[in-house]
Protein backbone atom coordinates (compact mmCIF):
# COMPACT_ATOMS: atom_id res chain seq x y z
CA UNK A 1 0.00 0.00 0.00
CA UNK A 2 2.65 2.50 1.17
CA UNK A 3 4.80 1.15 -2.20
CA UNK A 4 1.70 1.90 -4.21
CA UNK A 5 1.62 5.72 -2.56
CA UNK A 6 5.21 6.35 -3.10
CA UNK A 7 4.28 5.56 -6.73
CA UNK A 8 1.83 7.99 -6.99
CA UNK A 9 3.53 10.83 -5.52
CA UNK A 10 6.76 9.95 -7.66
CA UNK A 11 4.06 10.09 -10.62
CA UNK A 12 2.78 13.61 -9.62
CA UNK A 13 6.01 14.97 -9.04
CA UNK A 14 7.07 13.77 -12.03
CA UNK A 15 4.25 15.75 -13.66
CA UNK A 16 4.69 18.70 -12.40
CA UNK A 17 8.68 18.81 -12.98
CA UNK A 18 7.44 18.33 -16.71
CA UNK A 19 4.90 20.96 -16.62
CA UNK A 20 7.25 23.22 -14.92
CA UNK A 21 9.74 22.42 -18.18
CA UNK A 22 7.45 22.93 -20.94
CA UNK A 23 6.25 26.36 -19.16
CA UNK A 24 9.78 26.95 -19.22
CA UNK A 25 10.61 26.16 -22.66
CA UNK A 26 7.77 28.24 -23.24
CA UNK A 27 8.77 31.40 -21.89
CA UNK A 28 12.02 30.99 -24.08
CA UNK A 29 10.62 30.33 -27.24
CA UNK A 30 8.45 32.93 -26.55
CA UNK A 31 10.88 35.43 -25.82
CA UNK A 32 13.09 34.52 -28.11
CA UNK A 33 11.12 34.76 -30.81
CA UNK A 34 10.38 37.99 -29.66
CA UNK A 35 13.61 39.22 -29.93
CA UNK A 36 13.82 37.89 -33.68
CA UNK A 37 10.83 40.22 -34.37
CA UNK A 38 11.97 42.95 -32.79
CA UNK A 39 15.42 42.53 -34.85
CA UNK A 40 13.95 41.56 -38.19
CA UNK A 41 11.97 44.85 -37.81
CA UNK A 42 14.61 47.14 -36.83
CA UNK A 43 16.96 45.40 -39.77
CA UNK A 44 14.22 46.25 -42.15
CA UNK A 45 14.11 49.75 -40.98
CA UNK A 46 17.24 50.37 -41.29
CA UNK A 47 17.37 49.12 -44.76
CA UNK A 48 15.23 51.60 -45.87
CA UNK A 49 16.84 54.44 -43.95
CA UNK A 50 20.07 53.09 -45.39
CA UNK A 51 18.56 53.09 -49.03
CA UNK A 52 17.84 56.92 -48.33
CA UNK A 53 21.22 58.33 -46.90
CA UNK A 54 22.60 56.62 -50.22
CA UNK A 55 20.59 58.54 -52.35
CA UNK A 56 23.03 60.98 -54.01
CA UNK A 57 21.67 63.28 -56.17
CA UNK A 58 24.72 65.37 -56.01
CA UNK A 59 25.88 64.26 -58.74
CA UNK A 60 22.71 64.98 -61.28
CA UNK A 61 23.80 67.43 -64.08
CA UNK A 62 21.53 70.89 -63.92
CA UNK A 63 20.72 72.34 -67.22
CA UNK A 64 22.51 75.68 -67.52
CA UNK A 65 19.26 77.43 -68.83
CA UNK A 66 17.75 76.34 -65.47
CA UNK A 67 16.01 78.95 -62.87
CA UNK A 68 15.12 79.04 -59.42
CA UNK A 69 17.62 76.67 -57.60
CA UNK A 70 17.77 74.67 -61.03
CA UNK A 71 14.18 73.63 -61.07
CA UNK A 72 12.44 75.51 -63.52
CA UNK A 73 12.80 76.86 -67.46
CA UNK A 74 11.83 80.73 -67.51
CA UNK A 75 9.53 82.19 -70.60
CA UNK A 76 8.84 85.39 -70.82
CA UNK A 77 9.98 88.99 -69.24
CA UNK A 78 6.86 90.26 -67.46
CA UNK A 79 6.86 91.35 -63.77
CA UNK A 80 4.76 88.93 -62.13
CA UNK A 81 6.03 85.77 -61.67
CA UNK A 82 3.97 82.36 -62.11
CA UNK A 83 5.48 78.73 -61.50
CA UNK A 84 3.84 76.16 -62.86
CA UNK A 85 4.87 72.49 -61.77
CA UNK A 86 3.76 69.98 -64.50
CA UNK A 87 4.66 66.06 -64.85
CA UNK A 88 3.85 65.35 -68.52
CA UNK A 89 2.19 62.02 -67.83
CA UNK A 90 -0.40 63.71 -66.05
CA UNK A 91 -3.89 64.42 -67.78
CA UNK A 92 -4.80 67.47 -65.33
CA UNK A 93 -2.18 69.67 -66.58
CA UNK A 94 -2.95 68.82 -70.21
CA UNK A 95 -6.20 69.84 -69.37
CA UNK A 96 -4.71 73.08 -67.71
CA UNK A 97 -2.53 73.39 -70.57
CA UNK A 98 -5.26 73.36 -72.91
CA UNK A 99 -7.67 75.39 -70.69
CA UNK A 100 -5.27 78.14 -70.18
CA UNK A 101 -2.44 77.63 -72.22
CA UNK A 102 -3.53 80.08 -75.01
CA UNK A 103 -3.96 83.28 -71.88
CA UNK A 104 -0.95 82.55 -70.51
CA UNK A 105 1.04 82.87 -73.75
CA UNK A 106 -0.83 85.85 -74.50
CA UNK A 107 0.76 87.22 -71.29
CA UNK A 108 3.71 86.59 -72.09
CA UNK A 109 3.66 87.99 -75.95
CA UNK A 110 1.96 91.54 -73.67
CA UNK A 111 5.38 91.22 -70.60
CA UNK A 112 2.79 90.69 -68.23
CA UNK A 113 4.65 87.30 -66.64
CA UNK A 114 7.50 85.66 -66.68
CA UNK A 115 6.46 81.81 -66.61
CA UNK A 116 9.02 79.23 -64.72
CA UNK A 117 7.96 75.68 -65.90
CA UNK A 118 8.99 73.31 -63.34
CA UNK A 119 8.89 69.76 -65.07
CA UNK A 120 8.49 67.25 -62.07
CA UNK A 121 7.81 63.14 -62.15
CA UNK A 122 5.41 62.24 -59.76
CA UNK A 123 3.65 59.99 -62.07
CA UNK A 124 6.08 57.71 -62.74
CA UNK A 125 4.21 54.59 -61.22
CA UNK A 126 1.78 55.32 -64.08
CA UNK A 127 3.35 54.11 -67.48
CA UNK A 128 4.05 50.32 -66.71
CA UNK A 129 7.45 50.88 -65.25
CA UNK A 130 9.01 52.65 -68.24
CA UNK A 131 9.31 56.20 -66.44
CA UNK A 132 7.80 58.11 -68.94
CA UNK A 133 7.26 61.13 -66.96
CA UNK A 134 11.05 61.04 -65.78
CA UNK A 135 12.32 60.60 -69.17
CA UNK A 136 9.97 63.37 -70.81
CA UNK A 137 10.85 65.97 -67.92
CA UNK A 138 14.45 64.71 -68.94
CA UNK A 139 13.70 65.34 -72.85
CA UNK A 140 12.22 68.55 -72.07
CA UNK A 141 15.62 69.59 -69.76
CA UNK A 142 17.68 68.86 -73.13
CA UNK A 143 14.85 70.53 -75.20
CA UNK A 144 15.54 73.86 -73.25
CA UNK A 145 19.35 73.44 -73.10
CA UNK A 146 19.41 73.86 -76.98
CA UNK A 147 16.91 76.56 -76.49
CA UNK A 148 13.34 75.03 -77.20
CA UNK A 149 11.67 74.05 -74.06
CA UNK A 150 8.20 75.55 -74.63
CA UNK A 151 8.13 74.35 -78.03
CA UNK A 152 9.09 70.74 -76.85
CA UNK A 153 6.67 71.20 -73.85
CA UNK A 154 3.35 72.02 -75.93
CA UNK A 155 4.07 68.78 -78.41
CA UNK A 156 4.85 66.44 -75.50
CA UNK A 157 1.14 67.71 -74.05
CA UNK A 158 0.28 67.79 -78.01
CA UNK A 159 0.98 63.97 -78.02
CA UNK A 160 0.38 63.14 -74.38
CA UNK A 161 -0.17 58.99 -74.51
CA UNK A 162 -2.83 57.80 -71.63
CA UNK A 163 -1.86 57.76 -68.16
CA UNK A 164 -1.25 53.89 -67.31
CA UNK A 165 0.07 52.92 -70.87
CA UNK A 166 4.06 52.59 -71.56
CA UNK A 167 4.17 56.30 -72.51
CA UNK A 168 6.33 57.19 -75.27
CA UNK A 169 9.02 55.94 -75.57
CA UNK A 170 12.47 57.29 -76.16
CA UNK A 171 12.49 57.32 -79.97
CA UNK A 172 9.39 59.20 -79.88
CA UNK A 173 10.60 61.69 -77.82
CA UNK A 174 13.32 62.32 -79.79
CA UNK A 175 11.11 62.14 -82.97
CA UNK A 176 8.90 65.00 -81.59
CA UNK A 177 11.80 66.92 -80.69
CA UNK A 178 13.05 67.09 -84.51
CA UNK A 179 9.21 68.36 -85.57
CA UNK A 180 10.38 71.40 -83.36
CA UNK A 181 13.11 71.59 -84.62
CA UNK A 182 15.65 70.10 -81.88
CA UNK A 183 18.77 68.11 -83.36
CA UNK A 184 21.52 65.40 -82.72
CA UNK A 185 22.63 66.91 -79.04
CA UNK A 186 18.83 66.39 -77.65
CA UNK A 187 18.86 63.46 -79.42
CA UNK A 188 21.93 61.84 -77.25
CA UNK A 189 20.72 63.53 -73.79
CA UNK A 190 17.67 61.85 -74.22
CA UNK A 191 19.39 58.42 -74.96
CA UNK A 192 22.50 59.45 -72.20
CA UNK A 193 19.24 60.82 -69.71
CA UNK A 194 21.71 63.05 -68.92
CA UNK A 195 18.87 65.22 -67.26
CA UNK A 196 16.76 62.25 -65.53
CA UNK A 197 18.59 62.82 -62.14
CA UNK A 198 18.33 66.26 -62.44
CA UNK A 199 14.62 65.48 -62.95
CA UNK A 200 14.40 63.10 -59.40
CA UNK A 201 16.10 65.74 -58.12
CA UNK A 202 14.03 68.90 -58.49
CA UNK A 203 10.99 66.11 -57.41
CA UNK A 204 12.67 66.39 -54.66
CA UNK A 205 12.59 70.21 -54.35
CA UNK A 206 8.73 70.10 -55.39
CA UNK A 207 8.01 67.96 -52.46
CA UNK A 208 10.32 70.14 -50.04
CA UNK A 209 8.07 72.74 -50.99
CA UNK A 210 5.07 71.87 -49.94
CA UNK A 211 3.17 71.18 -52.83
CA UNK A 212 1.72 67.33 -53.28
CA UNK A 213 -0.11 67.26 -56.88
CA UNK A 214 0.01 68.70 -60.32
CA UNK A 215 -0.39 71.34 -61.89
CA UNK A 216 0.52 73.31 -59.54
CA UNK A 217 0.44 76.35 -60.17
CA UNK A 218 1.67 79.53 -58.54
CA UNK A 219 1.81 83.23 -58.94
CA UNK A 220 4.05 85.41 -57.12
CA UNK A 221 4.59 82.77 -54.31
CA UNK A 222 0.91 82.49 -53.79
CA UNK A 223 -0.85 78.69 -54.85
CA UNK A 224 -3.55 78.97 -57.44
CA UNK A 225 -6.50 76.58 -56.70
CA UNK A 226 -10.40 76.94 -58.07
CA UNK A 227 -12.63 75.90 -54.86
CA UNK A 228 -12.03 72.72 -53.21
CA UNK A 229 -8.27 72.39 -54.39
CA UNK A 230 -9.91 71.79 -57.81
CA UNK A 231 -7.68 73.06 -60.70
CA UNK A 232 -8.29 76.91 -61.14
CA UNK A 233 -10.19 78.34 -64.04
CA UNK A 234 -8.65 80.57 -66.37
CA UNK A 235 -10.64 83.19 -64.42
CA UNK A 236 -9.97 82.45 -61.57
CA UNK A 237 -5.95 82.53 -63.03
CA UNK A 238 -5.87 85.58 -64.77
CA UNK A 239 -7.91 87.13 -61.73
CA UNK A 240 -4.75 86.03 -59.44
CA UNK A 241 -2.01 87.24 -62.01
CA UNK A 242 -4.09 90.65 -62.15
CA UNK A 243 -4.05 90.78 -58.46
CA UNK A 244 -0.29 90.18 -58.32
CA UNK A 245 0.23 92.92 -61.13
CA UNK A 246 -1.33 95.25 -58.44
CA UNK B 1 -27.12 21.75 -31.01
CA UNK B 2 -25.76 21.27 -27.62
CA UNK B 3 -25.69 24.38 -25.57
CA UNK B 4 -23.18 22.87 -23.22
CA UNK B 5 -21.04 21.90 -26.19
CA UNK B 6 -20.92 25.64 -27.99
CA UNK B 7 -17.75 27.08 -25.69
CA UNK B 8 -15.86 23.87 -26.68
CA UNK B 9 -16.60 24.47 -30.29
CA UNK B 10 -16.27 28.02 -30.54
CA UNK B 11 -12.61 27.27 -28.70
CA UNK B 12 -11.51 24.65 -31.40
CA UNK B 13 -12.32 27.35 -34.24
CA UNK B 14 -10.28 30.38 -32.46
CA UNK B 15 -7.26 29.09 -33.78
CA UNK B 16 -8.64 29.10 -37.20
CA UNK B 17 -10.33 32.46 -37.24
CA UNK B 18 -6.66 33.53 -35.90
CA UNK B 19 -5.49 32.13 -38.48
CA UNK B 20 -7.64 34.22 -41.37
CA UNK B 21 -7.02 36.88 -39.29
CA UNK B 22 -2.97 36.45 -39.01
CA UNK B 23 -2.84 35.60 -43.10
CA UNK B 24 -5.44 38.25 -43.75
CA UNK B 25 -2.81 40.99 -41.61
CA UNK B 26 0.14 39.92 -43.12
CA UNK B 27 -1.45 40.34 -46.91
CA UNK B 28 -2.87 43.75 -45.88
CA UNK B 29 1.13 44.69 -44.93
CA UNK B 30 2.71 42.73 -47.70
CA UNK B 31 0.78 44.53 -50.34
CA UNK B 32 0.56 47.86 -48.66
CA UNK B 33 4.37 47.58 -48.36
CA UNK B 34 5.00 45.93 -51.68
CA UNK B 35 3.33 48.69 -53.66
CA UNK B 36 5.32 51.32 -52.02
CA UNK B 37 8.73 49.78 -51.79
CA UNK B 38 9.44 50.58 -55.59
CA UNK B 39 9.37 54.15 -55.43
CA UNK B 40 10.31 55.44 -52.56
CA UNK B 41 10.68 59.02 -53.44
CA UNK B 42 7.35 58.88 -53.81
CA UNK B 43 6.45 57.19 -50.55
CA UNK B 44 8.40 60.55 -49.14
CA UNK B 45 6.10 62.65 -51.32
CA UNK B 46 2.79 60.79 -49.88
CA UNK B 47 4.02 61.18 -46.06
CA UNK B 48 5.24 64.85 -46.92
CA UNK B 49 1.68 65.24 -48.64
CA UNK B 50 0.54 64.49 -44.59
CA UNK B 51 2.47 68.14 -43.94
CA UNK B 52 3.03 66.94 -40.11
CA UNK B 53 6.83 66.83 -40.58
CA UNK B 54 9.52 68.88 -42.82
CA UNK B 55 10.63 66.95 -46.03
CA UNK B 56 14.28 65.70 -44.91
CA UNK B 57 12.23 63.70 -41.81
CA UNK B 58 8.95 62.79 -44.56
CA UNK B 59 11.83 60.89 -46.65
CA UNK B 60 13.58 59.30 -44.15
CA UNK B 61 9.98 58.18 -42.97
CA UNK B 62 8.15 57.05 -46.36
CA UNK B 63 11.91 54.78 -47.00
CA UNK B 64 11.46 53.17 -43.65
CA UNK B 65 7.64 52.39 -43.98
CA UNK B 66 7.66 50.21 -46.60
CA UNK B 67 10.39 47.81 -45.40
CA UNK B 68 8.93 47.57 -42.05
CA UNK B 69 5.48 46.76 -43.49
CA UNK B 70 6.97 44.23 -45.91
CA UNK B 71 8.86 42.67 -42.51
CA UNK B 72 5.91 42.56 -40.84
CA UNK B 73 3.91 41.01 -43.01
CA UNK B 74 6.74 38.61 -43.56
CA UNK B 75 6.59 37.84 -39.91
CA UNK B 76 3.00 37.64 -39.79
CA UNK B 77 2.99 35.18 -42.64
CA UNK B 78 5.13 32.85 -41.17
CA UNK B 79 3.28 33.46 -37.49
CA UNK B 80 5.92 34.45 -35.31
CA UNK B 81 5.65 35.60 -31.55
CA UNK B 82 2.16 36.43 -33.16
CA UNK B 83 0.68 38.47 -30.50
CA UNK B 84 3.99 40.70 -30.13
CA UNK B 85 3.64 41.07 -33.86
CA UNK B 86 0.07 42.08 -33.47
CA UNK B 87 0.69 44.28 -31.07
CA UNK B 88 3.12 46.43 -33.34
CA UNK B 89 0.68 46.01 -36.44
CA UNK B 90 -1.94 47.61 -34.39
CA UNK B 91 0.53 50.33 -33.12
CA UNK B 92 1.17 51.02 -36.24
CA UNK B 93 -2.74 51.08 -37.81
CA UNK B 94 -3.24 53.28 -34.82
CA UNK B 95 -0.72 55.87 -36.26
CA UNK B 96 -2.20 55.38 -39.82
CA UNK B 97 -5.76 56.42 -38.46
CA UNK B 98 -4.67 58.83 -36.18
CA UNK B 99 -3.06 60.79 -40.05
CA UNK B 100 -6.03 60.11 -41.73
CA UNK B 101 -8.36 61.60 -39.05
CA UNK B 102 -5.49 64.72 -38.60
CA UNK B 103 -5.73 65.59 -42.66
CA UNK B 104 -9.20 65.34 -42.72
CA UNK B 105 -9.43 67.85 -39.56
CA UNK B 106 -6.93 69.69 -41.14
CA UNK B 107 -9.13 69.99 -44.73
CA UNK B 108 -6.17 68.84 -46.70
CA UNK B 109 -7.18 67.17 -50.10
CA UNK B 110 -4.86 63.77 -50.45
CA UNK B 111 -4.76 60.80 -51.19
CA UNK B 112 -3.93 58.51 -47.79
CA UNK B 113 -0.78 56.75 -49.55
CA UNK B 114 -2.38 53.70 -47.71
CA UNK B 115 -2.47 51.25 -50.54
CA UNK B 116 -0.58 53.99 -53.23
CA UNK B 117 1.96 56.25 -53.08
CA UNK B 118 -0.61 58.49 -52.02
CA UNK B 119 -0.07 62.59 -51.75
CA UNK B 120 -1.26 64.36 -54.56
CA UNK B 121 -5.08 64.87 -55.34
CA UNK B 122 -5.67 67.31 -57.88
CA UNK B 123 -8.78 68.46 -60.02
CA UNK B 124 -12.21 67.38 -58.58
CA UNK B 125 -10.84 63.60 -57.08
CA UNK B 126 -11.97 63.95 -53.61
CA UNK B 127 -10.21 62.26 -50.49
CA UNK B 128 -12.68 59.67 -49.07
CA UNK B 129 -11.62 60.10 -45.68
CA UNK B 130 -14.29 57.76 -44.13
CA UNK B 131 -13.28 55.24 -45.92
CA UNK B 132 -9.94 54.74 -45.45
CA UNK B 133 -10.49 55.05 -41.66
CA UNK B 134 -12.81 52.30 -41.95
CA UNK B 135 -10.85 50.17 -43.28
CA UNK B 136 -7.88 50.92 -41.46
CA UNK B 137 -10.60 50.33 -38.09
CA UNK B 138 -11.17 46.86 -39.88
CA UNK B 139 -7.55 45.82 -39.93
CA UNK B 140 -6.75 46.79 -36.45
CA UNK B 141 -9.78 44.67 -35.91
CA UNK B 142 -7.77 41.74 -37.11
CA UNK B 143 -4.79 42.34 -35.11
CA UNK B 144 -7.04 42.36 -32.20
CA UNK B 145 -7.82 39.64 -32.79
CA UNK B 146 -5.00 38.01 -32.74
CA UNK B 147 -3.66 40.01 -29.56
CA UNK B 148 -6.46 38.64 -27.97
CA UNK B 149 -5.82 34.65 -29.29
CA UNK B 150 -2.62 34.50 -30.97
CA UNK B 151 -2.70 30.85 -31.28
CA UNK B 152 -3.09 29.88 -34.88
CA UNK B 153 -2.34 27.28 -37.37
CA UNK B 154 0.03 26.75 -39.41
CA UNK B 155 2.31 29.27 -37.45
CA UNK B 156 5.78 28.98 -36.18
CA UNK B 157 4.69 29.19 -32.83
CA UNK B 158 2.24 26.80 -32.50
CA UNK B 159 5.31 24.37 -34.14
CA UNK B 160 7.66 25.93 -31.59
CA UNK B 161 5.72 26.18 -28.47
CA UNK B 162 4.00 22.62 -29.68
CA UNK B 163 0.03 22.28 -30.84
CA UNK B 164 -1.84 21.92 -27.42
Amino acid sequence: MSKGNRGRDRSAAKRIVEQQNAAERRRRVTIWTSVGVVAVLVIAGLIGWGVVANQDNSTASTPSVAVDEGTAFAVGSGPVTVDIYEDFMCPICHEFEKQTGPTIAQMVTDKKVTVRYHPVSILDRASNGTKYSTRSAGAAAAAAVDGKFLEYHNVLFENQPAEGSDGLDDAKLIELGKSVGLGDSFATAVNDKTYDSWVTKSTETFASRGYNGTPTIVVNGKQVTGPNETLPTTEIFTQAVTAAAG
Amino acid sequence: MDLRQQPNRLAAAWPWISTLARLGLAAVFLIAGGLKVTDLAASARAVNAYDLMSYDTAKVIGAVQPFLEIALGLLLLIGIATRLSAIIAAVLMVIFIAGIISAWARGLQIDCGCFSKGGELTGGRTAQYGLDILRDVGFLALAGILIWKPRSKFSLDSVLLGER
